[in-house]
Protein backbone atom coordinates (compact mmCIF):
# COMPACT_ATOMS: atom_id res chain seq x y z
CA UNK A 1 0.00 0.00 0.00
CA UNK A 2 1.37 3.52 -0.83
CA UNK A 3 0.42 4.99 2.70
CA UNK A 4 3.15 2.67 4.12
CA UNK A 5 6.29 4.43 2.25
CA UNK A 6 4.52 7.72 2.60
CA UNK A 7 6.57 7.84 6.20
CA UNK A 8 9.00 6.03 7.76
CA UNK A 9 7.41 4.71 10.69
CA UNK A 10 8.88 3.45 13.88
CA UNK A 11 9.03 0.04 14.67
CA UNK A 12 7.93 -1.24 17.94
CA UNK A 13 9.52 -3.85 18.81
CA UNK A 14 7.15 -7.46 19.22
CA UNK A 15 7.84 -8.61 22.54
CA UNK A 16 6.42 -11.55 24.45
CA UNK A 17 3.53 -9.80 26.74
CA UNK A 18 0.35 -9.29 24.76
CA UNK A 19 -0.41 -5.87 24.84
CA UNK A 20 -3.79 -4.54 22.88
CA UNK A 21 -3.98 -0.82 22.51
CA UNK A 22 -7.89 0.53 22.92
CA UNK A 23 -8.75 3.40 21.18
CA UNK A 24 -12.04 6.16 22.39
CA UNK A 25 -12.74 8.20 19.65
CA UNK A 26 -15.63 10.75 20.72
CA UNK A 27 -17.37 11.78 17.57
CA UNK A 28 -20.33 14.09 17.08
CA UNK A 29 -21.03 15.03 13.85
CA UNK A 30 -17.98 13.41 12.34
CA UNK A 31 -19.13 11.70 8.81
CA UNK A 32 -16.09 12.94 6.91
CA UNK A 33 -13.67 12.79 9.23
CA UNK A 34 -14.55 9.25 10.87
CA UNK A 35 -13.78 7.21 8.18
CA UNK A 36 -10.47 8.38 7.24
CA UNK A 37 -9.04 8.49 11.13
CA UNK A 38 -10.29 4.71 11.12
CA UNK A 39 -7.98 3.99 8.20
CA UNK A 40 -5.22 5.87 9.50
CA UNK A 41 -5.35 4.54 12.90
CA UNK A 42 -5.98 0.55 11.10
CA UNK A 43 -2.57 1.36 8.80
CA UNK A 44 -0.78 2.07 11.56
CA UNK A 45 -1.62 -0.67 13.98
CA UNK A 46 -1.24 -3.37 11.38
CA UNK A 47 1.74 -1.65 10.07
CA UNK A 48 3.62 -2.14 13.61
CA UNK A 49 1.61 -5.66 14.33
CA UNK A 50 0.05 -4.09 17.03
CA UNK A 51 -3.04 -5.16 18.44
CA UNK A 52 -6.03 -2.99 18.49
CA UNK A 53 -9.94 -1.75 18.76
CA UNK A 54 -11.71 1.43 18.23
CA UNK A 55 -14.60 2.34 20.06
CA UNK A 56 -16.58 5.17 18.52
CA UNK A 57 -18.85 6.90 21.34
CA UNK A 58 -21.61 8.81 18.92
CA UNK A 59 -22.97 11.69 20.86
CA UNK A 60 -26.43 11.02 18.66
CA UNK A 61 -24.91 12.49 15.71
CA UNK A 62 -27.69 13.98 13.37
CA UNK A 63 -25.65 13.78 9.99
CA UNK A 64 -25.17 9.98 10.46
CA UNK A 65 -21.82 9.53 11.94
CA UNK A 66 -23.31 6.06 12.84
CA UNK A 67 -24.23 4.50 9.18
CA UNK A 68 -20.97 4.97 8.46
CA UNK A 69 -19.32 3.47 11.41
CA UNK A 70 -21.31 0.67 10.94
CA UNK A 71 -20.03 0.23 7.39
CA UNK A 72 -16.69 0.86 8.87
CA UNK A 73 -17.34 -2.04 11.37
CA UNK A 74 -18.43 -4.23 8.15
CA UNK A 75 -14.84 -3.67 6.30
CA UNK A 76 -12.99 -3.85 9.05
CA UNK A 77 -14.92 -6.65 11.72
CA UNK A 78 -16.36 -6.12 14.79
CA UNK A 79 -13.71 -7.41 17.00
CA UNK A 80 -11.48 -3.84 15.78
CA UNK A 81 -14.26 -1.58 15.23
CA UNK A 82 -17.17 -1.10 17.95
CA UNK A 83 -19.74 1.37 17.55
CA UNK A 84 -21.35 2.57 21.50
CA UNK A 85 -23.13 5.39 20.68
CA UNK A 86 -25.21 7.45 23.89
CA UNK A 87 -28.42 9.50 23.37
CA UNK A 88 -27.48 12.62 23.11
CA UNK A 89 -24.23 15.16 23.70
CA UNK A 90 -23.02 14.35 27.24
CA UNK A 91 -19.67 15.85 26.79
CA UNK A 92 -16.20 14.18 26.85
CA UNK A 93 -15.28 13.47 30.51
CA UNK A 94 -18.12 11.14 30.15
CA UNK A 95 -17.62 9.80 26.98
CA UNK A 96 -14.31 8.30 27.66
CA UNK A 97 -15.97 6.93 30.75
CA UNK A 98 -18.69 5.37 28.43
CA UNK A 99 -16.02 3.98 26.54
CA UNK A 100 -13.97 2.46 29.25
CA UNK A 101 -16.33 -0.12 29.94
CA UNK A 102 -15.87 -1.70 26.70
CA UNK A 103 -12.20 -1.67 26.34
CA UNK A 104 -10.71 -5.10 26.05
CA UNK A 105 -7.17 -3.80 26.15
CA UNK A 106 -4.67 -3.31 28.80
CA UNK A 107 -3.94 0.33 26.89
CA UNK A 108 -6.36 3.02 26.04
CA UNK A 109 -5.33 5.65 23.63
CA UNK A 110 -7.11 9.08 23.50
CA UNK A 111 -7.08 11.55 21.22
CA UNK A 112 -9.81 13.84 18.69
CA UNK A 113 -11.25 12.47 15.82
CA UNK A 114 -10.89 16.04 13.81
CA UNK A 115 -7.52 14.92 12.78
CA UNK A 116 -5.61 17.33 14.73
CA UNK A 117 -3.82 13.82 16.16
CA UNK A 118 -2.26 11.62 13.44
CA UNK A 119 -2.13 8.33 14.60
CA UNK A 120 1.62 7.68 13.39
CA UNK A 121 2.84 9.17 16.25
CA UNK A 122 1.37 6.11 18.67
CA UNK A 123 3.77 3.54 17.70
CA UNK A 124 6.18 6.45 19.27
CA UNK A 125 4.39 6.98 22.58
CA UNK A 126 3.89 2.64 22.80
CA UNK A 127 8.22 2.42 22.30
CA UNK A 128 8.45 5.37 24.77
CA UNK A 129 6.14 3.63 27.25
CA UNK A 130 7.70 -0.02 26.95
CA UNK A 131 10.79 2.01 27.20
CA UNK A 132 10.16 3.38 30.81
CA UNK A 133 6.91 1.89 32.05
CA UNK A 134 5.55 5.03 31.92
CA UNK A 135 1.69 4.69 33.61
CA UNK A 136 0.81 7.66 30.99
CA UNK A 137 2.72 8.89 27.48
CA UNK A 138 1.06 12.60 26.62
CA UNK A 139 1.62 13.74 22.97
CA UNK A 140 2.93 17.50 23.27
CA UNK A 141 3.45 20.08 20.76
CA UNK A 142 5.29 22.20 22.91
CA UNK A 143 8.42 20.38 23.19
CA UNK A 144 11.13 19.14 21.42
CA UNK A 145 10.29 18.25 17.54
CA UNK A 146 6.88 19.32 18.60
CA UNK A 147 4.97 22.32 17.00
CA UNK A 148 1.17 23.59 15.48
CA UNK A 149 -0.28 23.89 11.92
CA UNK A 150 -3.31 26.54 11.58
CA UNK A 151 -2.51 28.94 14.18
CA UNK A 152 -1.91 32.77 13.81
CA UNK A 153 0.10 34.68 16.40
CA UNK A 154 -2.70 35.77 18.92
CA UNK A 155 -3.59 32.40 19.50
CA UNK A 156 0.40 31.16 20.51
CA UNK A 157 0.55 33.89 22.91
CA UNK A 158 -3.07 32.73 24.35
CA UNK A 159 -1.89 28.90 24.79
CA UNK A 160 1.87 29.87 25.70
CA UNK A 161 0.37 32.38 27.82
CA UNK A 162 -2.74 30.11 29.61
CA UNK A 163 0.18 26.72 29.81
CA UNK A 164 2.72 29.11 31.71
CA UNK A 165 0.08 29.74 34.29
CA UNK A 166 -1.61 26.71 34.43
CA UNK A 167 2.47 25.24 34.89
CA UNK A 168 3.07 28.00 37.57
CA UNK A 169 0.42 27.41 39.72
CA UNK A 170 -0.04 23.82 39.41
CA UNK A 171 3.48 22.41 38.69
CA UNK A 172 2.59 19.12 37.14
CA UNK A 173 5.94 18.80 35.10
CA UNK A 174 4.15 18.30 32.29
CA UNK A 175 5.45 20.55 29.07
CA UNK A 176 1.52 20.95 27.75
CA UNK A 177 -1.01 20.40 30.08
CA UNK A 178 -4.20 20.60 27.78
CA UNK A 179 -2.96 18.06 25.00
CA UNK A 180 -5.40 15.30 24.60
CA UNK A 181 -3.51 12.79 22.54
CA UNK A 182 -2.73 10.63 25.30
CA UNK A 183 -1.70 6.90 25.85
CA UNK A 184 -2.98 5.48 29.44
CA UNK A 185 -2.44 2.26 31.16
CA UNK A 186 -6.16 1.28 31.40
CA UNK A 187 -6.42 0.94 34.99
CA UNK A 188 -4.68 4.21 35.43
CA UNK A 189 -7.45 6.61 33.28
CA UNK A 190 -9.76 4.45 35.30
CA UNK A 191 -8.73 5.83 38.40
CA UNK A 192 -8.06 9.45 37.60
CA UNK A 193 -11.05 9.92 35.50
CA UNK A 194 -13.39 8.98 38.09
CA UNK A 195 -11.82 12.15 40.12
CA UNK A 196 -12.14 14.37 37.38
CA UNK A 197 -14.72 17.17 37.18
CA UNK A 198 -13.57 19.90 34.87
CA UNK A 199 -14.35 20.13 31.65
CA UNK A 200 -13.53 21.88 28.43
CA UNK A 201 -9.75 22.71 28.13
CA UNK A 202 -9.19 22.27 31.80
CA UNK A 203 -10.55 18.53 32.03
CA UNK A 204 -7.12 17.21 30.23
CA UNK A 205 -5.17 19.29 32.72
CA UNK A 206 -6.69 17.96 35.60
CA UNK A 207 -6.56 14.51 34.31
CA UNK A 208 -2.38 15.33 34.35
CA UNK A 209 -2.80 17.02 37.66
CA UNK A 210 -4.46 14.15 39.40
CA UNK A 211 -1.88 11.85 37.77
CA UNK A 212 0.81 13.61 39.51
CA UNK A 213 -1.29 13.28 42.69
CA UNK A 214 -1.03 9.88 42.52
CA UNK A 215 2.62 9.37 42.30
CA UNK A 216 1.51 7.93 38.14
CA UNK A 217 4.75 8.58 35.63
CA UNK A 218 4.10 10.71 32.78
CA UNK A 219 6.14 10.44 29.48
CA UNK A 220 6.27 12.98 27.12
CA UNK A 221 6.53 13.04 22.71
CA UNK A 222 6.51 15.42 20.58
CA UNK A 223 3.59 15.72 18.42
CA UNK A 224 2.66 17.82 15.58
CA UNK A 225 -1.45 19.34 15.66
CA UNK A 226 -2.29 20.42 12.41
CA UNK A 227 -5.61 22.77 13.97
CA UNK A 228 -8.64 23.73 11.58
CA UNK A 229 -8.42 21.41 8.85
CA UNK A 230 -12.25 21.04 8.79
CA UNK A 231 -14.18 23.62 10.88
CA UNK A 232 -12.48 26.78 13.48
CA UNK A 233 -11.46 25.85 16.94
CA UNK A 234 -13.11 28.13 19.18
CA UNK A 235 -11.21 30.31 21.25
CA UNK A 236 -12.30 33.58 22.46
CA UNK A 237 -12.98 35.60 25.85
CA UNK A 238 -14.86 33.18 26.77
CA UNK A 239 -12.46 30.44 26.59
CA UNK A 240 -10.10 32.29 28.52
CA UNK A 241 -12.06 33.10 31.08
CA UNK A 242 -13.38 29.51 31.73
CA UNK A 243 -10.42 28.47 32.02
CA UNK A 244 -8.81 30.69 34.27
CA UNK A 245 -11.58 30.11 36.60
CA UNK A 246 -10.61 26.21 35.97
CA UNK A 247 -6.84 26.46 36.75
CA UNK A 248 -7.73 28.43 39.91
CA UNK A 249 -9.87 25.75 40.87
CA UNK A 250 -7.56 23.17 40.83
CA UNK A 251 -5.03 25.18 42.53
CA UNK A 252 -6.53 25.19 45.35
CA UNK A 253 -8.36 21.92 45.78
CA UNK A 254 -6.06 19.68 44.27
CA UNK B 1 -2.01 19.07 50.40
CA UNK B 2 -3.29 21.46 48.21
CA UNK B 3 -1.23 23.24 45.59
CA UNK B 4 -2.46 26.95 47.33
CA UNK B 5 -1.15 25.50 50.79
CA UNK B 6 2.44 24.42 49.67
CA UNK B 7 2.81 27.38 47.95
CA UNK B 8 1.27 29.57 50.78
CA UNK B 9 3.49 27.71 53.04
CA UNK B 10 6.39 28.96 50.86
CA UNK B 11 5.51 32.63 50.47
CA UNK B 12 4.58 32.88 54.50
CA UNK B 13 8.18 31.67 55.07
CA UNK B 14 9.63 33.78 52.84
CA UNK B 15 7.84 36.69 54.08
CA UNK B 16 8.94 35.90 57.84
CA UNK B 17 12.31 35.65 56.75
CA UNK B 18 12.02 39.08 55.20
CA UNK B 19 10.59 40.48 58.29
CA UNK B 20 12.65 39.29 60.59
CA UNK B 21 15.58 40.95 58.55
CA UNK B 22 13.73 44.68 57.90
CA UNK B 23 12.62 44.76 61.41
CA UNK B 24 16.40 44.43 62.62
CA UNK B 25 15.58 41.60 64.73
CA UNK B 26 18.80 39.77 62.87
CA UNK B 27 20.86 42.64 62.68
CA UNK B 28 22.68 42.98 59.21
CA UNK B 29 24.90 45.31 58.01
CA UNK B 30 23.75 49.26 57.83
CA UNK B 31 24.20 49.42 53.78
CA UNK B 32 21.92 45.60 53.60
CA UNK B 33 19.55 47.32 56.14
CA UNK B 34 18.65 50.96 54.28
CA UNK B 35 19.29 50.23 51.17
CA UNK B 36 18.35 46.78 49.88
CA UNK B 37 15.83 45.50 52.25
CA UNK B 38 13.22 48.25 51.36
CA UNK B 39 13.37 47.74 48.02
CA UNK B 40 14.18 44.02 47.77
CA UNK B 41 9.94 43.16 47.20
CA UNK B 42 9.75 45.46 44.39
CA UNK B 43 13.02 43.74 42.83
CA UNK B 44 11.75 40.76 43.52
CA UNK B 45 8.07 41.74 41.81
CA UNK B 46 9.66 42.79 38.61
CA UNK B 47 12.17 39.84 38.16
CA UNK B 48 9.31 37.51 38.46
CA UNK B 49 7.10 39.81 35.77
CA UNK B 50 10.20 40.12 33.58
CA UNK B 51 10.85 36.44 33.66
CA UNK B 52 7.44 35.77 32.82
CA UNK B 53 6.93 37.77 29.68
CA UNK B 54 10.78 35.98 28.62
CA UNK B 55 9.48 32.68 29.46
CA UNK B 56 6.01 33.12 27.12
CA UNK B 57 8.10 35.02 24.33
CA UNK B 58 11.10 32.84 24.30
CA UNK B 59 8.26 29.77 23.67
CA UNK B 60 6.35 31.67 21.44
CA UNK B 61 9.60 32.91 19.42
CA UNK B 62 10.38 29.40 19.36
CA UNK B 63 6.91 27.69 18.30
CA UNK B 64 7.40 25.44 15.44
CA UNK B 65 4.76 25.90 12.63
CA UNK B 66 4.73 22.19 11.36
CA UNK B 67 3.64 23.13 7.35
CA UNK B 68 4.93 20.30 6.57
CA UNK B 69 2.40 18.15 8.66
CA UNK B 70 -0.28 19.64 7.02
CA UNK B 71 0.92 18.60 3.51
CA UNK B 72 1.65 15.43 4.55
CA UNK B 73 -1.78 14.93 5.80
CA UNK B 74 -3.51 16.22 2.87
CA UNK B 75 -2.14 13.77 0.82
CA UNK B 76 -2.61 10.65 3.41
CA UNK B 77 -6.20 11.61 3.52
CA UNK B 78 -6.39 11.53 -0.59
CA UNK B 79 -4.80 7.64 -0.14
CA UNK B 80 -7.37 7.45 2.34
CA UNK B 81 -10.57 8.35 0.76
CA UNK B 82 -9.70 6.73 -2.22
CA UNK B 83 -8.60 3.37 -0.40
CA UNK B 84 -12.18 3.67 1.51
CA UNK B 85 -14.52 4.33 -1.39
CA UNK B 86 -12.99 0.93 -3.64
CA UNK B 87 -14.01 -0.87 0.11
CA UNK B 88 -17.77 0.82 -0.25
CA UNK B 89 -17.42 3.72 2.00
CA UNK B 90 -19.76 6.47 1.74
CA UNK B 91 -17.31 9.36 0.93
CA UNK B 92 -18.85 12.77 0.42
Amino acid sequence: MSYSSSYSSVQVATDCVENKYSVILPTYNERNNLPIIVWLLAETFKENELDWEIIIVDDASPDGTQDIANQLVNIYGQNYIILKPRAGKLGLGTAYVHGLQFVTGNFVIIMDADFSHHPKFIPEFIRLQRSQNFDIVTGTRYAGNGGVYGWDLKRKIISRGANFLASTLLRPNVSDLTGSFRLYKKEVLERIISLVISKGYVFQMEMMVRARQFGYTIGEVPITFVDRVYGESKMGANEIVQYAKGVWKLFITV
Amino acid sequence: MTKATETARFLGIILLTYFIFLFNIIPLPQIIQEEILPVFPWWVLVSFGAYSLGNIGYHVYRFRDCEDAYHELMAEIQIAKDDLKTKGVTID
